[in-house]
């Protein structure tokens, strides 16, 4: 079966719509998050060490490329989840006609930024 | 095979749903922690219910990352061997990075 199995169609030859860019950003962020949880169990793995090995982590919080990327990791953490959440409303085949499809979009990017906002504020 | 896929899916649906949860929990001890500094993050994973809390979150994303970059490369990537390849690495990093986990949780409960 794996033999026959088609590929997905190339990005390029597609007319760019929203809901294209999605699914799109949607597998990006969760290649993100998979490296992100790498991360995180270095993080866990120093703290086990004792704090001279964690002591590095406390140096790397400090730089402006640990903020870029726990930035870019609370961002990408609360797409993939809400646009996960639309994902399993899917699978039981609710909110697919195309105009809630794209109102659900939206309420994802919103959703997004605002619990990306509270907590970057908090 | 066809049963292996549909365990598949069905798994990183499941995954996906435990992880609803278990995501919101850790963002908010991510937003409690006043410094992230050594003491306050031992204290906080030296109880047995927030390391077990940690413990299934990160097993269940791992499995969840593993599952969903498995489809990525099967939809995007054409060649068998480069597919098995990817495969097996994606399943030596998941598996070690388990390890690591469980090793750092169980030493941070003993301490």
């Amino acid at each position: 079966m794996i033999d026959n199995r088609p590929l997905s169609p190339h990005l390029t030859i597609h007319k760019k719509l929203l809901t294209a860019a999605f699914s799109i950003f949607h597998r990006i962020s969760g290649i993100g998050l998979s490296i992100g949880s790498i991360l995180i169990a270095i993080w866990i793995s120093l703290l086990a060490l004792g704090p001279n090995y964690f002591s590095i982590f406390e140096f790397m919080v400090g730089t402006l490329i640990f903020k870029i990327i726990f930035f870019l990791w609370t961002v990408g953490v609360f797409y993939h989840l809400f646009n996960g959440i639309r994902y399993l409303f899917w699978t039981y085949g609710l909110g697919m006609d195309l105009k809630t499809v794209y109102i659900s979009g939206y309420v994802i990017l919103f959703l997004t930024f605002l619990a990306t906002v509270i907590v970057w504020v908090l | 095979m066809k049963n292996s896929y549909a365990s598949k899916w069905i798994l990183q649906r499941a995954t996906a749903l435990l992880l609803i949860p278990l995501t919101f929990w850790f963002i908010y001890q991510c937003i409690s922690f006043q410094d992230l500094q050594y003491e306050e993050l031992k204290l906080f994973f030296g109880s047995y219910i927030n390391g077990c809390l940690f413990l299934v979150m990160m097993i269940t994303m791992l499995i969840h990352a593993k599952l969903g970059c498995e489809t990525i490369v099967l939809d995007y990537v054409s060649s068998l061997a480069s597919q098995k390849t990817f495969k097996s690495l994606i399943n030596i990093i998941t598996f070690f990075v388990i390890f690591l986990v469980v090793v750092a949780i169980i030493k941070l409960s003993l301490v």
